[in-house]
């Protein structure tokens, strides 16, 4: 039975077979259509690529803009690049994530439950901001504002009292509506009743989740991976809660697909989920400890952990704003030219949906060979039924469709990004 | 209560980065008591992807996201022909982005003959050309939302819009990048001594910024109601333009020292005397820190 | 069509130019001048108020003349190798029939740079001659003719070249007609300059 699945920054279609007891014993997941970006990138200029990979995509675009300048910066030998850029960096980062949480929870997952899509509450959060990327970058969608060497801009003490009232702002929308309650008892809590009981969006799916019985819906291998290490994310492995470190991007592996035109990946030959749970469960967040330890790697805990992520992300963008230095530079300008650089670079980033990695070969600055390894390529493998993907193995078992939907978009699945 | 216009909002070959920006209109609310989209790749509508390819739906306005091939396939239907339906019926059609438009972006993705609806780059096509008169093309990569909704709203209350030969509303067109720059001094006393990181210099003369020759209004009506790329110290990169994107964007195309591309209207003699005079001049506050 | 007063103008620069060349700049004087077209020094002072400011409008004169025969070359669709030749017989055309012109430029401008300090500021007085040697060299680039390179070595270059070949002339240290150099100087600087 095939389903088609829209409005996931693209299309998606399932093609789901049942067993004799009617449950589905396989779905297929097929992606249509690319745009090759890799080939676009071909032979061009290695700046260039500042200002074509934002269009990978754009919700998620600004993650792959700081994933290239990474790439790039890291085909330098010896780079230096001021602690002012990477809190800029980092901030925007959280700021895009952020908005993406908001849409995904108010234009994808309320009408999943049989609530209206709530537009406004959507768009007016992720519109503030999208203010604060734009004070630092010029404009969101699509800035190219994180070159080789730091960031273009010359921010002052007036611009970071903005963005911090852009910040207080969300914090506020965040504790009037998804979850009424203080931002900072929220992030400390460690105890999944608690929140339930509490007024706001979330408690409201929570609830119904709780009242259909579909808290263990969407179990997986609870199998995690975190690559994009920075202030707050903490990089590893997580098989439940065995933590592990040290990760080496030589053992992530793209494949083929038959059907669609997204690729598979591994790492060491196995399928391991991406995205907020995974980096909760590696920074071992208390509130999502409690979801994992109720109920596993269901769409209780993933949709759990990635609302989570928005006033944590808050908060710590709060205190990285002090950090910056006003009077130490933005930029310094790298001692060699890119166009004498021949090497090869790789960028990782955590984006909105998990890891995201970039992997350049550059020949006296022009690009020879590109490589994309989105986060949504980590969950929606399209594996075979003797080895399944993170998310067909979270579909397994179920016998309604509408669930199996339900399970697919916990992951948040950006379609664009993943065929790139 | 006057009834809302049905707009189909159609995407190509996107990225779904128009959409998005169109989410950071600041008036949605007011937007949509005036309009109703069919279909939307991210707002909720009345019918699905499978209803709009499969039924005939009544649609007022099709908007046309992203670039279009022959080869190009919407959930196993060429989308030529999807448009071929619905531009058509509509009574409007308007090209979003530059995609749409020029084919931008992704004209290099490999499909057969990707170009935008009217245009390949600078060159017109042919496939629709019919539909010329009805169309309004709204480039930008993305576009700025309160320039897409201004014109739907133009479209709504009949108003003829003046258009230029790419026909995009003037309006926002014959502005350049350039007006409104908050860098202007810089530029026009010819001082070349931008570096990355620093709130004065103009890019222009250095590190490519294509405002002076660049068609939009993007330092006229702000990004986000806050700012811009060349404000904030990030070069223009013509993304309105036909033949966006160019290559070597962070760098300024000289030839003997002299910028290739000129200021819009400006000549290379006018442009070489003026430069020639302010350059035998120092202005000592703008060779500093502003502060 | 020049007015009437333009035309004395241009009379007086004229005569400005060879007096400069006889006698030498700062031997020369405004009543000198006066005398030598028949005018009053009163009416001199009408259309020069001093003599600083006829130095300046001098060179403006020369520049404009120049700058337009070079702007003829510049607009005719030849190679550039034959532009080169055709703008080093152009100069060399005018030492030998106006040499009382580049005399000027080379002993006066180039000498006395204390006399156009001000209101002739860089280049500003020699704008049309330095804008279409730009165009020259920029065209020249663009079409891949002309290695790129900064604007000042290849100028320096260029207008050393021939300044000094003039000087020499000046000086009649050269055995040949400035004409008969011509060949081997385009091929030389052309040789430099092109990619």
């Amino acid at each position: 039975m095939i389903k088609l699945i829209e409005k996931i920054e693209g299309e998606a279609r399932l093609n789901f077979s049942f067993d004799k007891n009617k449950k589905i014993d396989f779905v297929d997941i097929e992606f249509f259509s690319t745009r090759n970006i890799e080939n676009i990138l071909q032979d061009k200029p290695a700046l260039d690529a500042l200002v074509i990979n934002p269009r990978v995509c754009g919700i998620c675009g600004h993650a792959h803009l700081l994933a290239t300048v990474k790439a790039l910066e890291d085909c330098y030998q010896n780079i230096k690049i001021p602690k002012n850029a990477q809190i800029l960096r980092e901030l925007t980062l959280n700021f895009e994530l952020i908005q993406n949480h908001f849409k995904w929870f108010y234009l994808t997952v309320l009408p999943l439950f049989g609530y209206k899509q709530h537009l406004l509450k959507a768009t007016l959060p992720s519109q503030t901001i999208a203010k604060a990327i734009a004070t630092v970058g010029g404009q969101y969608p699509h800035t190219s504002y994180a070159i080789v060497g730091g960031v273009v801009c010359d921010i002052s003490a007036m611009d970071i009292i903005k963005i911090e009232s852009y910040i207080d702002e969300v914090i506020s929308y965040f504790e009037n509506n998804i979850v009424v309650a203080k931002s900072e008892e929220f992030s400390e809590c460690d105890n999944v009743e608690k929140i339930m009981i509490k007024d706001g969006d979330l408690p409201k799916i929570l609830l119904n989740i709780k009242e259909k019985s579909w808290e263990y819906v969407g179990k997986s291998y609870d199998r995690f991976i975190t690559f994009g290490e920075n202030s707050y994310f903490q990089s590893g492995k997580s098989i439940k809660t065995r933590v592990s470190k040290n990760l080496n991007t030589d053992d992530v592996k793209e494949q083929l697909n038959q059907n669609s035109h997204a690729k598979n990946v591994t790492y060491k030959g196995k399928y391991y989920e991406v995205g907020p749970l995974s980096r909760a469960m590696l920074k071992k967040t208390p509130l999502i400890k409690d979801a994992h330890r109720r109920y596993g790697d269901s769409i209780f805990s993933r949709i759990l952990s990635r609302v989570c992520e928005i006033p944590q992300l808050l908060k710590h963008s709060k205190k990285l704003l002090q950090e910056i230095e006003l009077n130490q530079p933005f930029y310094i300008e790298p001692k060699t030219d890119i166009s004498k650089i021949s090497a090869c670079g790789i960028g990782i980033v955590e984006a909105a949906r998990g890891s995201l990695i970039h992997k350049v070969e550059l020949e006296k600055g022009i690009i020879k060979n590109y490589e994309i390894i989105t986060p949504t390529q980590w969950n929606l493998s399209n594996g075979e039924k003797k080895n399944l993907g993170i998310s067909q193995k979270a579909m397994i078992g179920e016998s309604d469709i509408s669930l199996a939907e339900i399970i697919f978009k916990s992951f948040d699945v950006c379609s664009v990004c993943t065929t790139h | 209560m006057c009834k809302k216009l049905q707009i189909l909002w159609l995407s190509a070959i996107s990225c779904n980065g128009n959409a998005h920006s169109f989410l950071n209109y600041p008036q949605l609310d007011v937007f949509l008591d005036n309009f109703e989209f069919i279909y939307h790749p991210i707002i909720e509508s009345d019918y699905t992807l499978e209803d709009v390819i499969n039924k005939d739906l009544d649609c007022d306005i099709l908007l046309i996201d992203g670039a279009i091939s022959p080869e190009f396939k919407k959930m196993d239907e060429p989308i030529i022909n999807i448009v071929d339906r619905y531009a058509h019926k509509a009574k409007k059609i308007v090209t979003v982005g530059t995609c749409a438009t020029f084919g931008g972006i992704f004209s290099q993705s490999g499909y057969a003959y990707t170009t935008g609806l009217h245009f390949n780059q600078k060159n017109p096509t042919f496939l629709f050309k019919s539909l010329k008169d009805k169309t309004i093309s709204i480039s930008g990569c993305p576009i700025q939302p309160e320039v897409l909704a201004s014109t739907l709203y133009a479209i709504k209350k009949d108003i003829k819009l003046k258009l230029d030969n790419y026909l995009r509303p003037q309006e926002f067109f014959a502005y350049t990048v350039h007006n409104g720059c908050t860098r202007n001094e810089y530029f026009e006393y010819k001082i070349d001594n931008h570096v990355f990181g620093k709130k004065e210099g103009c890019m222009f003369y250095d590190h490519g910024c294509q405002a002076p020759f660049t068609n939009a209004s993007c330092n006229k009506i702000l990004w986000n109601e806050v700012n811009s790329k060349t404000r904030a110290g990030l070069p223009c990169m013509g993304c309105t333009s036909p033949d966006f994107p160019k290559q070597n964007l962070f760098k300024t195309k000289k030839n003997m020292g002299i910028p290739q591309d000129l200021p819009l209207g400006v000549g290379k003699r006018t442009y070489l005397t003026l430069a020639g005079v302010t350059k035998a001049f120092k202005i000592k506050r703008l060779e500093e820190e502003l502060f | 069509m020049q007015t009437k007063k333009e035309q004395k103008k241009e009379q007086i620069i004229q005569n400005a130019l060879s007096l400069f060349a006889k006698k030498g700049f700062y031997n020369t004087t405004i009543p000198d001048i006066a005398e030598a077209l028949k005018m009053s020094v009163g009416n001199m002072y009408n259309y020069f108020k001093s003599k600083d400011i006829l130095a300046k409008e001098i060179i403006k004169y020369i520049s404009i003349y120049l700058g337009g025969k070079i702007r003829e070359v510049n607009e005719q669709d030849i190679s550039t190798e034959q532009k080169t030749k055709k703008i080093i017989e152009l100069y060399f055309k005018t030492a030998l029939s106006k040499p009382e012109m580049i005399d000027y430029f080379l002993r006066i401008y180039l000498s006395n740079r204390e006399v156009f300090l001000d209101g002739c500021e860089g280049m500003i007085c020699v704008n049309e001659f330095v804008t279409e040697i730009m165009i020259y060299f920029e065209e020249g680039v663009k079409c891949g003719d002309l290695r790129d390179q900064d604007f000042f070595s290849a100028f320096g270059l260029f207008m050393g070249y021939l300044g000094g070949m003039v000087f020499l002339k000046g000086e009649n240290i050269l055995p040949k007609e400035l004409d008969e150099y011509v060949d081997d100087i385009s091929y030389n600087i052309y040789k430099a300059l092109s990619v």
